[in-house]
């Protein structure tokens, strides 16, 4: 269900230095925040000491006038109150808006800088669900959790302060919620974090498992599939639901337990209020004050308890999203220059784990220029040589260099410069197809751009409402696969490498526009040095040298003629080809 | 209470001639846990609204210095705070239990009835529209029963406070009850501005977690080509929009903040003021002035919890529509109502084309216009109404159930589900076919070996960790485990290389003689092993023989399956290649 982790995870005490750096980089808008709530919250004390003051003059029978201005003060200060909030609301949406917007960017930056080899193994999944669910966690916290947390600890802390500065005395029953508050909540909190996120996973599966009846209807009627996806389906119901019978357990302890914890100090202090009136250590309105207080801290109270295990889990997001940048950088970029472009690979051997090698030793020499074809069955390392070539992985053992100086020598832009991977895979980014052409070389003019969508044969694009300016990916126009493939070329095509690794870069296309697509492009790129794996064969016999590939060794090598006049595997298959 | 457990065996039968009957259909379904949600809520309510009497009442205790009034007094408050934490939980478990049968019953219609439709379902309707309803629409429903506890709670609880404060004073208790609504009608006049924001935020949001999702799904791209800084910089970019539209949303949720302290504070203050006059005229006790100042500012839940109820049950309804639009598709061809039994094996017809499949003949089917292959295939399968024959009987005089047991249509954008991938590779009625030699035909072992658990390797959805050509050849082993008695293939090994395409090839026709295959491809190698060819030109069958027959007789079919065209000698300048034109003689032969 959820990916696999394969990115690390950021230790907790680089989590908490983080944060504080954030809030420290912030520190103004931290600090009006804190400073308007605080005096909202001040201004929120007045009123209910002023009720205690009216009721002392009332049973003082004083005139009416003390009366008038008492109650004009009353709704002075909750005037203010009001305006405090709303000036601390605005300063707490800047603090949570920079933070989000600050952890979100480094995000992005930090998954740019991301090794190759690390981007090619760990595939999406995880990198996908960090940039998704816990970007979406940081930003509950960030816009609500931070601020409320905050407001709540102020309030609570200053309410308190007004019971001391009122009576001391009568701040006493407030605290004896605290020994049935902290241990449940502490109960509570142990468990609910992993009970949420339970809960989620448990929707999400249900969404997916919808969504993938909903995409695959046909297969599910072609394979009669029905039943069984209605018994998925159920099954995902029934997780959801012992996830969330789990988390109302967890509240059906919590939530009696904190709203009688709230409610508990209202009684202490009246009644014991109302005894110590009768002993002449308060008054009357010093009373009614107090009770008013512990009133006026249930509403905060129960914010803090509530958000306390949002603040837990956006902790756990913080960490995965600050862990992308533990990943060791793969490349140890040295100052050597090539001296020409000619790609020398020496007894090259590569395992992706240990004790599993699927390249035994290649030697080959690529001329600058030439354009070699490497074909060989699945699973033969046709793919895991092509990315040797283009750099993203170092060997094993052995050498994969340009001009004598080894590909994870360079550095990132110069390798770039020098040699580009195109795979199967293809991605259409949001945003205009401009925009997917221009990633490539931003500085390409228009010129070039529609220059290198002819050289791909992407006619496709005169007929767009928009050309080249058309919106596409899922919300504009949707590209096939074949044009998203086209779209990939030209990427190519402008971003004008010396040396092209090709992996099946055309196997979407249909299997005749393909050709025409190759050759219309190899007349762009002529002079370029092409390795292209391919598993249609006149790739092979269009190109200088043909490289077969079995078992992780090159087994044939040579031009496709000689290769025929050898009969070996390859003049077998191209005989069977042809019929 | 005792929650009804989920899933149920049978969702019901819904009825959806409009949201709002939908709705109160789901309603009734948990009638028992909804008006229980309402007592425990009303209970709840209500004792919330009693504190600030209760309150009240031990103040005069303690000024009239009545020490049994005040312990009395104390220990009703304490009652009170107890049955706050009782009925409050109570009303929880009810609501959740309201929000759960909504949501869960109506994800259950759903994919059953998706399910039902099959391949109907993604011509009738956008797939994102049904996804939606298993995103949002069913939270919208869950959330719109769960609050009609809180919601009827809500007037239970206004007319109660109305009866006691009338009772108190009646001028005291009309400015509240008119006044308090009246200013939240206008602090609700702050809410379209709001929503608006609020929306234009939300879409700001989801576009740039579309980014993000965007720039690590493209990664690996990225990563060959460049282009990492122009995605970085326009990241930026659309984050500092949305800090900056974030902060502007904040202003007017700022102004709602603030009304919510000012809309009960004008009461505290005005009404404050009028009980001590009332007070000093002796009209009014100084608890009833405390009990005073708590309803006023107890008032805004209730009235909160309306405009909320309000709120949910709009939003509610506008999810019931989708709910119901969805749950109102039909099936795309219609069954027959007096289904003819299945004829003896005979010729498959497809008389639009001209297509002839002989029984037990294994047919590749050449297309000119790639489109047409598809089309064919979806008319033998009869996913669409078209003039189809089987053994002279119509395809649509048959049962729809017989003809998809028998003649199965394997789609190339077909995907594969999440789960054990055993299980996933079985078909629905458990197939009759063998794994092993279903997978060693498809030549899929390598792809089984390098999973962990190899068969019992739970896999992700659509087949995501798979290349193009893995999930060609496990889709391939799935339908050969079907042994359907007519299996059609579409392209099953365009996505493959060339050696294990041709060791597929010759152990699908190995495995398949005899039983009547269709395979639509222009691939020699797969051609070659078939038993006869049609060539497919503008949708109709121009000529009919062996794949060697064809390439001698027909030279546009050897040119489509051969590929080499009149632009072969441009080839040979644009890739430069070293004298290879004298090839280009033998090749056309």
């Amino acid at each position: 269900m959820s990916a696999r982790e394969l990115l690390p995870i950021a230790p907790a005490a680089e989590v908490g230095r983080h944060a504080v750096r954030l809030l420290r980089e912030r520190r103004r808008d931290l600090i009006l925040t804190v400073l308007f709530y605080a005096l909202a919250a001040v201004a929120g004390l007045v009123a209910p000491r002023l009720l205690g003051v009216l009721i002392e003059k009332v049973r003082a029978d004083s005139p009416t006038r003390t009366i008038d201005l008492l109650g004009l003060s009353i709704a002075g200060a909750l005037l203010l109150q009001a305006l405090l909030v709303r000036q601390a609301a605005v300063a707490a949406a800047r603090l949570g808006e920079g933070l989000l917007a600050q952890v979100r960017e480094e995000f992005v930056d930090r998954i740019l800088d991301l090794p190759l080899s690390t981007v090619e193994r760990a595939g999406s999944g995880d990198l996908l669900g960090r940039a998704n669910r816990d970007v979406a966690a940081m930003s509950r916290a960030a816009r609500r959790a931070v601020p409320s947390v905050l407001v709540a600890a102020v309030t609570i802390v200053l309410t308190f302060a007004g019971l001391l500065l009122l009576n001391p005395l009568l701040a006493l029953p407030l605290l004896i919620t605290l020994p049935l508050l902290i241990p449940i909540t502490y109960w509570y909190l142990r468990r609910a974090p992993a009970g949420y996120l339970r809960e989620n996973a448990a929707w999400a599966q249900v969404t997916d498992s919808l969504a993938e009846t909903v995409e695959g209807a046909r297969t599910v009627e072609a394979l009669r599939l029905a039943d069984r996806r209605r018994r998925r389906g159920d099954e995902d119901v029934a997780q959801a639901y012992a996830a969330e019978r789990y988390t109302l357990w967890l509240r059906t302890i919590w939530f009696p337990s904190v709203d009688f914890g709230y409610m508990l100090p209202v009684v202490a202090t009246t009644a014991f209020g109302g005894w110590a009136y009768l002993h002449g250590w308060a008054t009357l309105g010093e009373v009614a004050t107090a009770v008013l207080y512990v009133q006026l801290i249930i509403g905060p109270m129960d914010e803090l308890l509530n958000w306390l295990d949002e603040v837990q889990i956006s902790a756990a997001s913080l960490a995965r999203l600050l862990g992308v940048a533990d990943v060791p950088s793969d490349r140890e970029p040295t100052d050597a220059e090539p001296v020409d472009e000619t790609l020398t690979v020496r007894d090259v051997r590569f395992a992706y784990a240990a004790g599993r090698e699927v390249l035994h030793g290649i030697d080959l020499t690529i001329r600058p220029g030439e354009r070699i074809a490497v074909v060989g069955p699945s699973g033969a390392g046709k793919s895991t040589l092509g990315r040797l070539l283009a750099g993203v992985n170092a060997p094993t053992s052995g050498s994969v260099s340009v001009g004598g100086v080894p590909l994870v020598g360079l550095p990132l832009d110069e390798l770039r410069g020098r040699v580009a991977l195109v795979t199967q895979e293809h991605h259409v980014f949001r945003g205009t197809l401009r925009d997917n052409l221009l990633l490539a070389r931003e500085d390409a003019s228009d010129d070039e751009v529609r220059g290198a969508l002819r050289a791909v044969d992407a006619d496709w694009v005169a007929a767009l409402p928009a050309g080249v300016d058309t919106e596409v990916g899922p919300k504009g126009y949707e590209l096939t696969a074949p044009q998203a493939q086209q779209l990939a070329l030209a990427r190519l095509v402008l971003a004008d490498p010396h040396t092209l690794v090709l992996d099946e870069a055309t196997s979407l296309i249909d299997p005749r526009a393909a050709r025409h697509l190759e050759r219309s492009l190899g007349a762009v790129i002529s002079g370029r040095t092409v390795i292209a794996i391919a598993h249609r064969l006149y790739t092979a016999h269009d190109a200088d040298r043909v490289a077969v590939v079995e078992d992780g060794r090159i087994t044939e090598l040579g031009s496709h003629r000689e290769l025929i006049a050898t009969s070996g595997a390859y003049a077998a298959l191209w005989r069977s080809w042809h019929g | 209470m005792t929650m009804r457990t989920f899933p149920v065996a049978d969702p019901g039968d819904p009825d959806i001639r409009s949201a709002g009957r939908y709705l109160t259909w789901l309603a009734v379904r948990s009638r028992r846990t909804i008006l229980m949600g309402i007592l425990w809520a009303s209970v709840w309510m209500v004792a919330q609204a009693l504190m600030p009497a209760a309150v009240g009442r031990a103040i005069d205790a303690i000024e009239a210095r009545d020490e049994q009034g005040l312990l009395a007094w104390s220990g009703a408050l304490l009652g009170i705070a107890v049955l706050i934490g009782f009925t409050g939980t109570m009303r929880h478990r009810n609501a959740v239990a309201n929000f759960l049968d909504g949501a869960f019953r109506t994800i259950q219609l759903v994919t059953r009835h998706a399910s039902r439709l099959g391949a109907a379902l993604q011509r009738r309707i956008a797939s994102g529209e049904v996804v939606g309803v298993g995103t949002s629409d069913v939270d919208a429903i869950g959330s719109t029963l769960d609050i009609t506890a809180r919601g009827c709670a809500s007037i239970v609880t206004l007319a109660v406070v109305a009866v006691v404060l009338l009772n108190m004073s009646v001028p005291l208790g009309l400015l509240v009850l008119i006044g308090v609504p009246l200013l939240m009608g206008l602090v609700s006049l702050l809410l379209r501005p709001l929503h608006r924001r609020q929306n234009a935020y939300r879409d700001l949001q989801t576009g740039l977690a579309d980014r993000a999702v965007d720039i690590a799904s493209g990664l690996r791209v990225l990563r060959g080509i460049g282009g990492e800084r122009t995605f970085g910089a326009r990241y930026r970019r659309e984050s500092q929009q949305l800090r900056v539209a974030g902060v502007r949303t904040a202003r007017v949720e700022s102004l709602l903040e603030a009304a919510q302290f000012l809309v009960p504070g004008f009461f505290v203050a005005f009404g404050s003021w009028l009980a001590a006059r009332f007070a000093l005229d002796g009209r009014l006790t100084v608890g009833q002035m405390v009990s005073f100042y708590g309803y006023a500012a107890f008032l805004t839940v209730p009235l909160s919890t309306l405009t909320e109820f309000a709120d949910r049950v709009v939003r509610g309804l506008v999810a019931a529509r989708r709910v119901t639009r969805v749950l109102a598709l039909e099936p795309g061809v219609t069954d027959s109502a007096e289904p003819v039994a299945w004829p003896p094996p005979g010729d498959l017809v497809d008389r639009s084309s001209g297509l002839l499949v002989r029984p037990g003949v294994l047919l590749g089917i050449a297309c000119e216009d790639p489109q047409d292959a598809p089309a064919l295939a979806d008319r033998l399968g009869r996913y669409e109404e078209a003039d189809v024959l089987y053994a002279d009987v119509p395809l649509a005089d048959l049962a729809l159930a017989d003809v998809r047991t028998r003649i199965l249509v394997g789609h190339h954008d077909a995907g594969l589900f999440a789960g054990p991938l055993r299980r996933e590779l079985t078909p629905g009625d458990g197939g009759t076919g063998d794994l092993a030699t279903a997978v060693e035909v498809a030549c899929a072992d390598d792809v089984i070996d390098a999973l962990d658990q190899g068969l019992d390797t739970e896999i992700a959805a659509r087949g995501r960790e798979f290349s193009g050509g893995q999930v060609q050849r496990l889709r391939l082993v799935r339908l050969l485990l079907a042994e359907p008695q007519t299996l059609v293939l579409i392209e099953p090994t365009s996505a493959v290389d060339a050696h294990t395409e041709a060791r597929i090839a010759a152990r699908l026709a190995a495995h398949r003689r005899g039983s009547t295959t269709v395979v639509a491809t222009t691939s020699p190698l797969v051609l070659d092993t078939m038993d006869e060819v049609a060539y497919v030109e503008d949708g109709k069958v121009m000529a009919v023989g062996s794949h060697r027959e064809l390439l001698a007789t027909e030279p546009r079919y050897a040119a489509l399956v051969t590929r080499v065209d009149e632009d072969a000698r441009d080839a040979q300048d644009a890739w430069g290649a070293q004298g290879d034109e004298g090839d280009e003689g033998e090749e056309s032969a």
